[in-house]
């Protein structure tokens, strides 16, 4: 899309039609949110393209410099040349660096369709425009301000032309060139460098505050004279009253023409703090994968006989994860980690009964098939596509609802990708290089820039630096060479190879690495055969599965290095595991011995299994132990039976046993003289009576039951609470307190009152009388010292009749002794409904 | 891929265990031994512990993090998890954050090189009733008198002070090895040689391996009056035997400070007994460490160590201190305050390296069954929770099986050796044999014990008094009948008895008569564990097959 071969276009929608069928799938395929649904034609696609919520997406995923090259043209004229582009970016004195970045940033916005038009007339797209320019509302990164044509928007002629005049400039009548030429003024290097040689040392201060934003500044109604200098020339406008703004043309000019303080045309290195040898990582790594394997084993075998409960909102209390911490002996953020990492291989879940809990799958059991390689990759694999992180639990959503282990809420869908980022971070470096964690952060940071500083990219950034050394894809900080052969990549050559160093030596445009690989990268296929590749060079770095222990006589065993299953299984049982990592150290207790003895195995099998697996010979206390224990070994027998029959004569016991009818009673001989019956005592004393015998029955003591005719009961239950015809005989002291209420009550309604008005009140009736009325009565009342009789109406409403003797009046209320409550209270006016006085006798 | 197949394992809870039949187990065993703690030592693997005190107590030796990172890598036969040389660079690296220095004008003071450290430190309530003013924001006073507790506190806060206050060098006296034709053996050497560089600490040695001898090397190396502690008065006596033959103090040169004798002179031997003597709620003996300027103060049987001796030990941090031990177990849990107080361990060796050179005899440890007999048996599942191991620990059955032992051994020196008076009266008629328990007066204890050591005695009953530094060197039977409960040390002290190397080299033999499926056997088990650790294989006999055999 030469704009030299065709006219330039005068829509996106045109620039989008000029361009190839390659460059239009570049586009579709860093921006697929604009063919979902697939868009009927190009307009309709340049449309898509120029939505808000598709714009914001586009610009959220451009590396930092692309960004900033956007907002450069945010700032420049519509459509902008690329030498004014190009200007804004690397300064007047045109820095080398970013003008030999600038054309690829260029590029990945135009092939992103967020710049149209040749580089005579670059445009930026319209939404694009309005999410990067600057306003007060949203200041741009650039610090700029609006042009001088926008800030003099709402300004008097006059006031312009007082401005030009002051300028220097020749006045004309018509506003628009005023400000047409004042922005030249402010454009042209040497007239602006002349203008502000004149200008007072303060003013320049003011102006070297405000040049690289925000540039608004405060001003007082009376501004001092420096502020006036600069006021009167039209270098600082006013936006509103008090407020003034730098204008972006005088700011541009103060910063020799740059739209950035620091443009970042280069991603920062990636940067290695220290590099071991290749062997020694991989080894580390390596070390580090059979622990995951042993962890997420131990995890599951803890887990075997019931796992944790799963809370009603889905996921692992905070308690389970605690215990299965402490049980892995790990921090619980790690725990958490491993019970993830088996969630998403498959290998466990929720069983789904109703009374749900966490168990293995049987994939877990095929899993454990595996060899140990094999299942290392299950593992690494479901760990790089996983988008469900870790790091997350323990955390609160936006809801401020807890994460939980395996619970909702804890997918992030840039998981993988950054993932794969960071590793392919990791990989660019020298082998066995192991990067500073901060410098991979910066570079992320500057290949998807975010709003805030702790934003998730690099929080998950974090994680994956921490998981892959758990998991032995890195080891001792660098990446393994099964790691790097997981990500399908080839095994670096061992020669330094100039052309793909990464960081600011980096010779630009290689467009591959500017940009973020896609999350993912791999097909199925290209994962199968890169794991395979991942798990061959892993082989020969796991030991070989022993199949022997060494046996000492402090009872213990000692196996130096990892077992075989059959052997770590049985030996799992017959012994206690008192330390792991590289070697496993076996105690043997009377209650381990014991236990494989129940899981029946016999002292024979448990001599022969030892001898078999020791290269020594089985120390004497061992062997003792194994036969005193199962000396006692089921000497004690305990079983289930419901009923007996015990008879001194041994002939009668075979007698029964003997009988067909008896078959049904389920009867065993325990002893000569007793039978057990798995049918309970009724029913084996109605079959023995059928069968023409003449059994008794016995209680728990062995007393003989004498039979009753049965009499059907009820459970425990009380007797039916007399209901009474009136309320219950109150006590004294209840008594004495209605009595004082009543006489009060008494007081108030039967204390003889003069008539207000000629009808008199029914008795219970509340005084009625106006506001002003009850004033009166109550100042004459205060001068009098008399009782009247009130109506009241109480905050809750309730209304009720006092007698009461005013002491006061003022605002509002009445103070006065209240009769009826026998204390001194104070009456709000408004709640009184009226007042009468009191008869005279 | 080439693997190096080292001796050691790095286990992820920071045991290391170490192949000792490896080729390179030796070296190994040498380039860990300065931070790692020897934890078992049974016959094919060692199990050695790495704990922060190791750490510290290897950064005060002089060695740094790197050299023990190195020594791990280098020897590991798999790779060394990552976290954990991590945490121990970390360790390390809080040893000498802070030193406990002598300031010309304020005498003893706490300093830092990382101020947040003493920050921290000073706010620890605990910290604050021990120091004084602040001088400057790295300085900050310390009482003289809490050199002790300080340190002990800053250790279990995690922040070990570096000791550089020094020790002041007390009373000079003239001390020599009187080297006549014997020599110290070379592991007392180097015991005597560490102990001296360290400047204070614990020297472990195996029962009859001279460590009364440790202790004259290094009164040599002081040549100051010293303050030697023991258990008792037997013991004092034969500590004073040996300083005379030994070394070029005379008999008026050291004194006698127990319960029956108040002496006090250059060298000074005092049992802990007279030391913790409680009149009106004072010890009035403590003054003896005050009465003159020691320059070293021997701890002998320093696992015994009372708690109110403990408490006086803090205040004597500027004096050499040196403890003699065979066992460091304390039932009490309480070995780390033995570490922060008197010192840390400056020379182990295992007991079975000590008798692979000879210089203790062989030992062939004997656990007998017996059954109680059917009425012993509903006795003792009645009997009441307190009472239940005194039962099953003297059943009859024990006397008739101690009584064949005897038979066997007829001819050698047999030490019978149990807790309970009444059980050892019996066995004393049975056997004809004397009896020494407490109430046994100390010249008749001395006779006795002189009878047995001339072979006029050939069996001799003894109670929990003879557990220690009784040194009875032809006794090459001991059966032991009864014990204190599961105390490991008391069984390993009680083996020591007869592991004195015997003049023509023969086998010791250590019978542990055991009632079976009783708390008597639980506690057998847990008594032997740490001879069991330290590589002694118990033998486990039927008491009815020793009874067919004799």
């Amino acid at each position: 899309m030469s704009p030299e071969d065709t006219p330039a276009p005068r829509s996106l929608a045109e620039a989008l039609r000029a361009r190839d069928d390659a460059s239009l799938a570049a586009l579709l395929r860093s921006r697929p949110d604009l063919i979902t649904p697939v868009p009927t034609d190009l307009t309709q696609l340049a449309t898509r393209a120029g939505t808000r919520a598709s714009v914001v997406r586009a610009l959220e995923r451009l590396d930092r410099f692309a960004l900033q090259t956007a907002q450069a043209l945010a700032v420049a004229a519509d459509p902008a040349s690329y030498e004014e582009l190009l200007g804004l970016m690397a300064g007047d004195e045109r820095d080398p660096a970013v003008a030999a970045a600038l054309p690829h940033a260029l590029g990945v916005l135009r092939e992103q369709a967020l710049v149209w038009g040749g580089d005579d007339r670059l445009r930026l797209v319209r939404t694009a425009r309005e999410l990067l320019a600057p306003s007060p509302q949203h200041p741009s990164p650039t610090g700029l301000g609006p042009t001088v044509q926008e800030a003099t928007a709402g300004m008097s002629p006059g006031r312009i032309q007082e401005i030009v005049t002051t300028a220097g400039l020749a006045s004309t009548h018509d506003s628009v060139s005023a400000v047409t030429a004042l922005t030249a003024l402010f454009g042209d290097r040497k007239r602006m460098a002349a203008l502000l040689a004149g200008a007072p040392e303060e003013s320049r201060q003011v102006l070297a505050r405000l040049v690289w934003g925000p540039p608004y500044g405060q001003v007082t109604a009376d501004p001092a004279a420096h502020l006036r200098w600069l006021l009167d020339r039209g270098l600082l406008l006013p936006t509103a009253p008090g407020t003034v703004v730098l204008p972006r043309e005088v700011a541009l000019h103060l910063r020799q023409g740059r739209a950035h303080r620091e443009p970042e045309p280069l991603p920062p290195a990636v940067e290695a703090v220290k590099v071991h040898r290749p062997q020694v990582v991989d080894a580390t790594a390596a070390g580090q994968a059979l622990t995951a394997l042993a962890t997420v084993e131990e995890l599951l075998k803890d887990w075997h006989e019931g796992g944790p409960a799963v809370l009603r909102a889905g996921g692992l209390s905070v308690r389970d994860l605690k215990r299965t911490a402490v049980a892995l002996d790990v921090p619980e953020p790690v725990a958490a980690f491993w019970v993830e990492l088996a969630y998403a291989a498959g290998l466990l879940a929720s069983d789904g009964e109703a009374d749900e809990r966490y168990a293995a799958t049987p994939a877990y059991d095929e899993w454990l098939t595996l060899p140990a390689q094999e299942r290392w990759v299950r593992l690494a694999e479901a760990w790089l596509a996983a988008t469900r992180t870790a790091g997350l639990v323990g955390g609160r959503d936006a809801k401020e609802r807890a994460l939980s282990a395996l619970g909702p809420g804890l997918d992030r869908s840039a998981a993988p990708e950054v993932r794969h980022r960071v590793l392919t971070l990791l990989a660019a470096l020298p082998e066995g290089a192991a990067p500073d964690p901060e410098s991979v952060l910066a570079r992320l940071q500057w290949e998807r820039p975010q709003r805030r500083e702790d934003d998730l990219r690099t929080r998950l950034a974090r994680w994956t630096l921490d998981e892959a050394e758990l998991l032995g894809v890195t080891g001792r900080g660098a990446l393994a060479a099964h790691g790097r052969a997981l990500l399908g990549l080839p095994a670096p050559d061992h020669t330094p190879r100039a052309e793909e160093p990464s960081g600011p030596g980096d010779k630009l445009p290689v467009h591959h690495h500017r940009r973020p690989a896609p999350a993912a990268p791999l097909s199925p296929a290209e994962q199968a055969a890169a794991s395979a590749a991942a798990a061959r060079l892993l082989a020969p770095l796991l030991p070989e599965p022993l199949d022997h222990v060494l046996l000492q006589a402090d009872l213990t065993a000692v196996a130096p290095g990892p077992l075989q299953r059959p052997l770590a299984d049985t030996l799992g049982v017959l012994a206690d595991v008192e330390s792991k990592g590289g070697a496993t150290v076996y105690r043997f207790t009377p209650a381990s011995v014991r236990r494989a003895l129940d899981a029946g195995r016999t002292a024979a099998d448990l001599h022969a299994f030892l001898a078999a697996h020791s290269r020594t010979p089985v120390p004497q206390p061992l062997a003792y132990l194994i036969d005193d224990v199962a000396r006692r070994h089921g000497h004690l027998r305990v079983g289930a039976a419901s009923a007996y029959v015990r008879c001194d004569d041994d002939a009668l016991l075979n007698e029964i046993l003997a009988d067909k009818r008896s078959a049904g009673l389920r009867l065993r001989r325990l002893a000569p003289t007793v039978l057990a019956a798995q049918s309970d005592p009724a029913t084996l004393l109605e079959g023995l009576r059928a069968m023409g015998f003449a059994p008794a029955a016995e209680s728990a003591e062995g007393d003989v039951l004498i039979a009753r005719p049965d009499a059907h009961r009820t459970p425990p239950r009380t007797p039916p609470e007399p209901v009474p015809d009136g309320p219950p005989m109150p006590d004294a002291a209840l008594l004495s307190a209605a009595i004082r209420a009543i006489r009060a009550g008494d007081l108030a309604s039967t204390t003889p009152r003069k008539p207000t008005d000629d009808t008199p009140l029914a008795p219970g009736e509340l005084p009625r009388t106006s506001a002003a009325e009850t004033l009166a009565t109550m100042q004459a009342a205060v001068l009098t010292g008399e009782a009247v009789w009130i109506g009241f109406v109480n905050a809750e409403g309730a209304a009720s009749q006092r007698v009461i003797a005013p002491v006061r009046v003022e605002g509002g209320f009445v103070t006065a002794y209240d009769h009826t409550a026998d204390e001194v209270r104070t009456f709000p006016l408004h709640r009184i409904t009226g007042v009468a006085e009191l008869a005279d006798d | 891929m080439p693997r190096v197949n080292g001796p050691l394992i790095v286990q992820s809870d920071k045991t290391l265990l170490l192949e000792v039949d490896h080729e390179q187990a030796d070296e190994c065993r040498r380039a860990i031994a300065p931070f790692a703690e020897l934890e078992r030592a049974p016959e094919h693997i060692h199990t050695y512990r790495v704990t922060p005190l190791g750490l510290w107590n290897a950064r005060a030796a002089g060695h740094d993090a790197e050299q023990v990172v190195d020594a791990l890598v280098q020897y590991s036969r798999y790779p060394v998890p990552h976290a954990l040389l991590v945490d121990i660079a970390e360790t390390m690296d809080r040893y000498g954050r802070l030193s406990l220095v002598k300031h010309p004008a304020h005498g003893l003071v706490l300093t830092s090189t990382d101020r947040p450290v003493l920050e921290e430190v000073l706010r620890s309530k605990r910290i604050a009733p021990l120091v004084g003013a602040r001088i400057d924001p790295d300085t900050v006073v310390v009482h003289p008198s809490e050199r002790g507790q300080i340190k002990q506190t800053l250790l279990k806060l995690g922040w070990p002070a570096e000791d550089l206050a020094g020790y002041v060098d007390g009373e000079a006296h003239p001390i020599e090895l009187a080297e006549d034709g014997w020599a110290l053996r070379p592991y007392q050497k180097q015991a005597v040689e560490n102990f001296w560089h360290g400047g204070s600490g614990v020297v472990v040695l195996p029962c009859g391996a001279g460590k009364t001898l440790v202790g004259a090397g290094a009164m040599s190396q002081a040549k100051s009056t010293t303050l030697i502690l023991v258990t008792n008065t037997v013991s004092a006596r034969q500590w004073k035997h040996e300083l005379v033959k030994r070394t070029s103090l005379t008999e008026d040169e050291i004194g006698e400070y127990s319960g029956t004798r108040k002496e006090i002179r250059p060298v000074t031997i005092a049992t802990y007994q007279v030391l913790t003597t409680r009149r009106k709620g004072v010890y009035p003996h403590l003054e003896l460490f005050d009465s003159r300027d020691w320059g070293l103060i021997v701890y002998d049987e320093v696992h015994l160590l009372p708690a109110p001796v403990f408490k006086f030990t803090a205040d004597l941090q500027a004096r050499r201190r040196l403890g003699l031990t065979a066992t460091l177990v304390r039932e009490d849990g309480r070995e780390s305050d033995v570490f922060s107080l008197i010192g840390p361990k400056r020379f182990d060796a295992p007991w079975k390296e000590i008798e692979a050179q000879g210089y203790i005899a062989p030992a062939d440890c004997v656990e007998v069954r017996v059954n109680l007999t059917d009425s012993e048996r509903l006795a003792y599942a009645t009997a009441e929770a307190e009472e239940k191991y005194r039962f099953c620990a003297t059943t009859d059955t024990k006397r008739k099986v101690t009584e064949a032992i005897v038979r066997r051994f007829a001819g050698q020196q047999i030490l019978v050796i149990g807790q309970y008076i009444d059980q050892l009266d019996e066995l004393g008629e049975h056997l004809g044999a004397p009896v020494i328990k407490g109430e046994t007066s100390n010249a008749q204890r001395e006779k006795l014990f002189d009878a047995f050591r001339e072979g006029e005695i050939s069996v001799l009953v003894v109670s929990k008094v003879a557990n220690f530094s009784i040194d009875l060197p032809e006794a090459t039977v001991a059966i032991q009948v009864s014990g204190t409960f599961g105390s490991r040390q008391e069984e390993a002290q009680r083996l020591g008895r007869v592991l004195r190397p015997k003049a023509d080299g023969h086998q010791a033999h250590f019978y542990s008569v055991v009632a079976r499926d009783t708390i008597d056997q639980d506690f057998a088990a847990h008594r032997q564990r740490f001879l069991a650790e330290q590589g002694y294989a118990y033998r486990i006999m039927d008491a009815d097959e020793l009874l067919a055999e004799s």
